[in-house]
C-alpha cells in the first residue's frame, strides 16, 4: 500500500472511507479547511488502483495560544477500511503526521478524542503509540457515548 | 464623483443610509429593514436605498419580493455602483457566478477604484477560471493599494494561473524583498517560500530553484523538513546530480517508507524507471530492493514493489515468501494487494498454484493460515472466472464449513454470489457478516449496499439507520447532508431497478447537488489560501476542481440520469400521464424547488425539457472523458433525439476512436441511418450530413449488408450478436422477429461469451421492444445458462427462494473478537 501525503485530490476518498468506517462525518468543506490550513498533516494509504484505504486527517489546535496551551497537534479523523486492518497503516499514518506537528508546527503533544468502547483504536493509541488517557469526557458522543481524551507528548525525550 | 441629483439624500437620510450599510455588513437585517423604509418614506425614488432594501429582504426569506426591488432599484439608478454591486450579490448568492461578475464589472464602470467590487470581482475570475481578466484585476489592486502584502502574492498567483511564470516569479521576488522582520518557524511564511522555489521551479530554473531551497532551508526559513527534502530530490535529479539525488531518496525512504513515489525517485537516480524495466535493468534493480527491504525492514512496500519488475523463477520464489507472509499473518487484503500483478497471465497462474500448493499442505497443521488461503483462493477464481462461480464458491465453503465465524469469509462469498448473478443469495450473505459484528459500519455499510442491490430498499435504510443521526429526519437523509455518494447512487440504482424512476431521479440529481456544492465550496478558498500563503496546496485545489466531474460517482449518476431523462421524453405524455408536450418548451422554466417540495421525484419526472436537462448533465464529461464510451452513446442519444445530427455524428466518431468495432456504436449508426427525421432534411443538410458520415461507414453499401458484415466481424461476440438484432429490428420491424428470435436464443449457446448483463438486455429487448412471442423461451434457456443466477427467475421462484434463505439459521454467535 502506498502513503503518502494527502493531497486536494484525495480529499472525496477521505470522505467515503471514513463513511465506511465511523459515524462521525464531515461534509468536503471541512476536508478542505484541514488541507488549506495544515496541508502537511493529512496523509493517506492508497491500494493500487489509487483508491483511498486508510487515511489520517489531522490539524493543529486553532486556539491553543488564547487557551494558553502550548502549540499542540489534534487527530480529527482516522480509519482504515475493513480489509485493510491490522496491517499496520494506521500506525504508520499516525507517525507520519505525528512528526509533521512536531518538526513543523512545534507541537508539544498530540491530543485525540476516542470511543470508550472502541478497543481497536485504544489498543493502537495507548498500546502501539504510547498515548495515555488525559481524561473522560462524558457523552462526547451524539449518542451519548463517553471519549476518552488521550494525549501523546512529541516533545523528545 | 459629483452626486446626480437624484442620488443625493437630504443630510438625515445620508446618515442612515451610511448605518442602513453597516447594519447590512453587521448581518442586522430587520433593522437594516427598518432603516431602509424610513428613508424610502422620505426619498421613495431612491435607487441604492431601494437596492439595499431588496438585498436586505433576500436575507430575510423574502427573496422574490427582494430580487424586484434590486432590479427597481437599478432602473431608478443606473450609474449607481452600488445598485450594480448589489445585483451581482444576489446572484453570487444564487452561485450565478457569471451573471454575478458582470455585475462587478459594470459596477466599476461607475466605481473603478472600489477595492472591495475588484477583490470580489478577482474571486469570481477565478472562480469562472477567467484567468486573463483576472490578471488584469489583481494589477490594478496592487496598483491602488501596493502596500497591501496580499496584493502582491495575488498578483502572482494570477500570474502563475494564467501562465505567466516568469512575471509571477518576479513579482514575488520583488514582494519577497520587502519583507522583513518575519518571526522564527512562522508556517505561512515557510509555505509562500516553499512556493516561491517550485515556481521558480516550473519556470524551468532548476539551478536557481535548488540555490533557493538551499539557502531557505539553511536559515530555516523553510520548516517543512519533508517538503525540503522532497524538492530537493526531484531538483537534483532533474539536473542530472543523479548520485546527491538517490542519497535525497534515500533519506526520504527512511522517513516514509511506504511512499511510491520516493521509490520511483530512488531508483530513477538510480539509473532505473521502474515503469519500464528490461531484461538488462531487471538484475540491477531486484538487488536494489533487497538492500532496501534490508534496511527498511519494517516496510513492506520494497518486498511488494519488487513482485511487479521480478520474473520466471525469481518471481516464483519471491512471490511464494510474500504471500506465505501473508497468509500466516492472515491479511485479508492480500488477494487486492497482488491482483495488480494479474495483468501479467503467468504471474497469475504461478500465483494460483502457490497458494493451491500451500492450502494442500496446510490442512493438517495450521488450520488458520489453511483458511485464508482457502480465503485467498475463493477471490483468485472468482477473479479468473467471474461467471463460473463453482470453484470459488467450493474454497469459499470449504474454508467457511472450517470456520463459520469469521466476518470476512462471508464478504466474499456475497461478492462470488453478487458476480454470478445472485443478489438475493449475496444480500442474506452479507446480513450474516454484518451478524457477526454489529459494531463495525464497514460491514454496516457493506450489507445495506448489497441489500439496495437486491431492491430491499427499506431493510437497507433500517440498517443503515444504526450509524445515522438519530435526530435526522431519515438515515437517508443524513447520509445525503453527510454527502455519502456512494448511498445515493446505489439507492438511485436500486429505485431504477424496481422500476421508481422518479424516485432514482431523484437520488441522481441529488449526487449532481452534492458536485455543485464541491465545486461551490472551493469559493471561499480563492481568498483563504492567499491569506494562509498555502499556494500549493491551493494550485491542488484548483486542479482536482477542473476535473471534479470526471469522478466515478457523477459520471455514473449523470449517465442513468441521463438515461430516465430519455425514457421520460420517448414515453411522452402516455407513461407520465401530465407530462408536457415540447411545445410547451418557450416557457420560463420554474425557479429551483426546495428540496422538500417534491419528496417523491414526480415534479423532476414531469420535466418539461428531458433532453436539455440531461444535456447538461453529460456535457461536461464529453471534455473531461473523451476515450469513455458510455459517455457519447448517451451523447448519441441524447442528440438524435434533439435532431443534433452533427453532434450525433461527433459523438459516433469519438466511439470509432476508440474502438470502431464496438456493438453500440455499429447499433447507433444504424439509428442514425434510419432516423425518420434525418430523411426529412432538407437537401443541403443532407448533404452535409453525409459528408459527416463519410469514414463511419463505407457509403454505398445498403444497411442490411452493413449489419451482416458486422456480425460476421465479430463471431462468437454475444454484444456484437445483440447488436445486429437490435440493428435488423430497426431496419425492418416485424418482419424479421423470427430472424431475430433464432439469433438471440443462440447466445444461450454454451461456446458463447455471455455476461448477464447482455443476457438481460436481451431479454427486456424481446419482451418490450420487440414483443415476441419467445420471450419466455428465452428466459428459461438463460435460467439454464446461468444455473447459480437468481435474476432470471420469476417473481414467485424469487419470493420463494427468499423465504428459503430466511429460514436457514444465521451464523453461530458473535465470537469474542479481539
Ligand atoms: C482503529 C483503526 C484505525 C486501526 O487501524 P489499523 O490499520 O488496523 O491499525 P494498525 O494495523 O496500524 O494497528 C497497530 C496496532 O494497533 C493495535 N490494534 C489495531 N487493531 C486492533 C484490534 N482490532 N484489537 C486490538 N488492538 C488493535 C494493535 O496493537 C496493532 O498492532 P499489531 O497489529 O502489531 O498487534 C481501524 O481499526 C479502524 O479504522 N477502525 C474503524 C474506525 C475507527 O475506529 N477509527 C478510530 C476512531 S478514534
Amino acid at each position: 500500500m502506498n502513503i503518502r501525503l494527502a493531497t486536494a485530490g484525495d480529499l472525496l476518498g477521505m470522505q467515503a472511507c471514513n463513511l465506511q468506517n465511523l459515524p462521525e462525518n464531515y461534509t468536503l468543506r471541512y476536508y478542505l479547511y484541514h488541507a488549506m490550513t495544515w496541508p502537511s498533516l493529512s496523509y493517506v494509504a492508497e491500494d493500487s488502483k489509487g483508491r483511498v484505504v486508510g487515511y489520517i486527517l489531522a490539524k493543529m489546535e486553532e486556539d491553543a495560544a488564547e487557551k494558553n496551551e502550548p502549540p499542540h497537534g489534534h487527530v480529527t479523523s482516522i480509519s482504515v477500511l475493513r480489509s485493510y486492518r491490522r496491517l499496520g497503516l494506521a500506525k504508520k499514518l499516525m507517525l507520519l503526521s505525528q512528526e509533521a506537528m512536531a518538526t513543523i508546527y512545534k507541537a508539544e503533544y498530540v491530543s485525540l478524542h476516542v470511543r470508550k468502547s472502541n478497543r481497536a483504536a485504544i489498543g493502537l493509541y495507548r498500546d502501539t503509540l504510547g498515548f495515555e488517557v488525559h481524561g473522560v469526557e462524558a457523552k462526547y458522543y451524539a449518542d451519548g457515548e463517553d471519549a476518552l481524551a488521550m494525549r501523546l507528548s512529541l516533545k523528545e525525550t | 464623483m459629483a452626486l446626480s441629483s437624484k442620488r443625493a439624500l437630504p443630510a438625515k437620510e445620508t446618515a442612515l443610509f451610511k448605518s442602513l450599510l453597516q447594519l447590512y455588513e453587521t448581518r442586522q437585517y430587520k433593522k437594516a429593514l427598518k432603516v431602509a423604509d424610513q428613508i424610502l418614506k422620505k426619498a421613495p425614488k431612491h435607487g441604492e436605498t431601494t437596492s439595499m432594501k431588496g438585498l436586505v429582504l433576500t436575507n430575510l426569506n423574502r427573496k422574490e419580493e427582494g430580487i424586484q426591488l434590486v432590479k427597481a432599484g437599478i432602473t431608478l439608478d443606473i450609474d449607481s455602483h452600488i445598485c450594480w454591486h448589489v445585483f451581482g450579490i444576489v446572484h453570487k448568492a444564487d452561485r450565478n457566478y457569471e451573471e454575478a461578475l458582470k455585475c462587478y464589472l459594470q459596477a466599476l464602470k461607475f466605481d473603478k477604484d472600489n477595492i472591495n467590487i475588484l477583490r470580489d470581482s478577482a474571486q469570481l475570475q477565478v472562480q469562472l477560471r477567467q484567468y486573463e481578466p483576472l490578471q488584469e484585476t489583481r494589477l490594478a489592486l496592487l496598483k491602488l493599494r501596493p502596500n497591501v502584502r496580499l496584493g502582491w502574492v495575488g498578483l502572482t498567483v494570477a500570474y502563475h494561473l494564467n501562465n505567466k511564470l516568469s512575471e509571477a516569479r518576479t513579482v514575488l521576488q520583488q514582494y519577497l524583498k520587502t519583507v522583513k522582520g518575519v518571526p522564527d518557524y512562522d508556517f505561512e511564511f515557510s509555505e509562500l517560500l516553499t512556493y516561491y522555489v517550485t515556481l521558480t521551479e516550473e519556470t524551468g530554473d532548476y539551478a536557481d530553484a535548488l540555490q533557493l531551497l538551499e539557502s531557505y532551508a539553511k536559515d530555516r526559513s523553510i520548516v517543512d523538513k519533508s517538503a525540503i527534502l522532497t524538492i530537493k530530490a526531484r531538483l537534483l535529479q532533474k539536473l542530472g546530480r543523479s548520485n546527491e539525488a538517490a542519497e535525497a531518496y534515500d533519506c526520504l525512504l527512511v522517513q516514509s517508507p511506504e511512499s511510491f513515489e520516493y521509490y520511483q525517485g530512488y531508483f530513477l537516480a538510480k539509473g532505473i524507471d521502474l515503469e519500464n524495466i528490461s531484461d538488462e535493468t531487471r538484475p540491477k534493480a531486484l538487488e536494489l530492493f533487497q538492500a532496501l527491504s534490508e534496511a527498511l525492514p519494517k516496510a513492506t512496500s520494497p518486498r511488494r514493489l519488487a513482485l511487479d519488475i521480478a520474473s520466471g523463477d525469481i518471481f516464483r520464489s519471491m512471490a511464494g515468501a510474500y504471500l506465505q507472509t501473508g497468509l500466516v499473518r492472515g491479511v485479508p487484503s492480500l488477494f487486492s494487494d497482488v491482483k495488480a500483478l494479474y495483468r501479467d497471465t503467468n504471474k497469475q497462474d504461478v500465483i494460483g498454484e502457490l497458494v493451491l500448493h500451500f492450502s494442500s499442505r496446510l490442512a493438517e497443521y495450521d488450520p488458520t493460515t489453511y483458511v485464508w488461503s482457502l480465503y485467498f483462493l475463493a477471490q483468485h477464481h472468482s477473479h479468473v472466472s467471474p461467471t463460473k462461480p463453482e470453484t470459488a464458491l467450493h474454497f469459499i465453503n470449504t474454508a467457511l464449513e472450517h470456520t463459520p465465524t469469521l466476518p470476512e469469509l462471508y464478504m466474499i462469498k456475497a461478492r462470488i454470489l453478487k458476480r454470478c448473478g445472485d443478489p438475493i443469495g449475496a444480500s442474506q450473505t452479507m446480513e450474516d457478516a454484518r451478524m457477526l459484528d454489529f459494531q463495525d459500519r464497514f460491514l454496516n455499510t457493506k450489507s445495506a449496499k448489497y441489500l439496495l442491490r437486491d431492491g430491499l430498499i427499506e431493510q437497507a435504510n433500517s440498517v443503515l439507520g444504526l450509524f445515522t443521526k438519530k435526530d435526522a429526519p431519515s438515515p437517508g437523509a443524513d447520509l445525503e447532508e453527510m454527502q455519502s455518494l456512494l448511498y445515493l447512487l446505489e439507492e438511485g440504482r436500486a429505485y431504477r431497478s424496481v422500476g421508481k424512476l422518479s424516485l432514482a431521479l431523484k437520488r441522481y440529481r441529488a449526487v449532481e447537488k452534492t458536485f455543485s456544492d464541491f465545486e461551490d465550496d472551493q469559493y471561499d478558498f480563492h481568498s483563504y489560501c492567499l491569506r494562509r500563503h498555502t499556494l500549493n496546496a491551493y494550485h491542488g485545489l484548483l486542479r482536482f476542481e477542473d476535473t471534479l466531474r470526471s469522478h466515478p460517482a457523477y459520471v455514473e449518476s449523470a449517465l442513468a440520469a441521463a438515461e430516465i431523462y430519455i425514457r421520460i421524453y420517448d414515453g411522452g405524455a402516455k407513461v407520465i400521464g401530465a407530462a408536457t408536450s415540447q411545445a410547451n418548451e418557450d416557457k420560463e422554466a420554474a425557479p429551483a424547488a426546495p428540496v422538500d417540495d417534491d419528496p417523491d421525484g414526480l415534479k423532476l419526472l414531469n420535466a418539461k425539457k428531458p433532453l436539455e436537462e440531461a444535456t447538461k448533465l453529460v456535457r461536461p464529461l464529453e471534455e473531461l472523458l473523451p476515450l469513455d464510451i458510455r459517455v457519447w452513446t448517451t451523447s448519441f442519444d441524447l442528440a438524435l433525439r434533439r435532431g443534433k445530427y452533427l453532434q450525433a455524428i461527433r459523438a459516433l466518431r469519438a466511439i470509432q476512436n476508440v474502438r470502431a468495432d464496438d456493438p453500440e456504436l455499429h447499433y447507433r449508426v444504424v439509428l442514425l441511418k434510419t432516423s425518420p427525421a434525418s430523411t426529412s432534411l432538407s437537401d443541403r443538410s443532407r448533404v452535409v450530413l453525409a459528408k459527416a458520415l463519410d469514414g463511419l461507414t463505407p457509403p454505398d453499401v445498403p444497411l442490411e449488408e452493413l449489419n451482416t458484415l458486422f456480425l460476421q466481424k465479430n463471431p462468437g461476440s454475444a454484444a456484437a450478436a445483440f447488436s445486429y438484432c437490435r440493428s435488423l429490428w430497426v431496419i425492418k420491424g416485424q418482419a424479421v422477429i423470427s430472424d431475430v428470435e433464432e439469433s438471440l436464443l443462440q447466445l444461450a449457446r454454451p461456446e458463447i461469451q455471455l455476461s448477464i448483463e447482455v443476457a438481460l438486455g436481451a431479454l427486456e429487448f424481446l419482451q418490450n421492444v420487440a414483443n415476441s412471442a419467445r420471450s419466455e423461451e428465452f428466459r428459461q434457456a438463460m435460467v439454464k445458462r446461468f444455473p447459480l443466477s437468481t435474476v432470471f427467475k420469476t417473481e414467485s421462484e424469487k419470493a420463494s427462494i427468499r423465504t428459503d434463505l430466511q429460514a436457514k439459521p444465521p451464523p453461530p454467535e458473535e465470537p469474542g473478537h479481539e
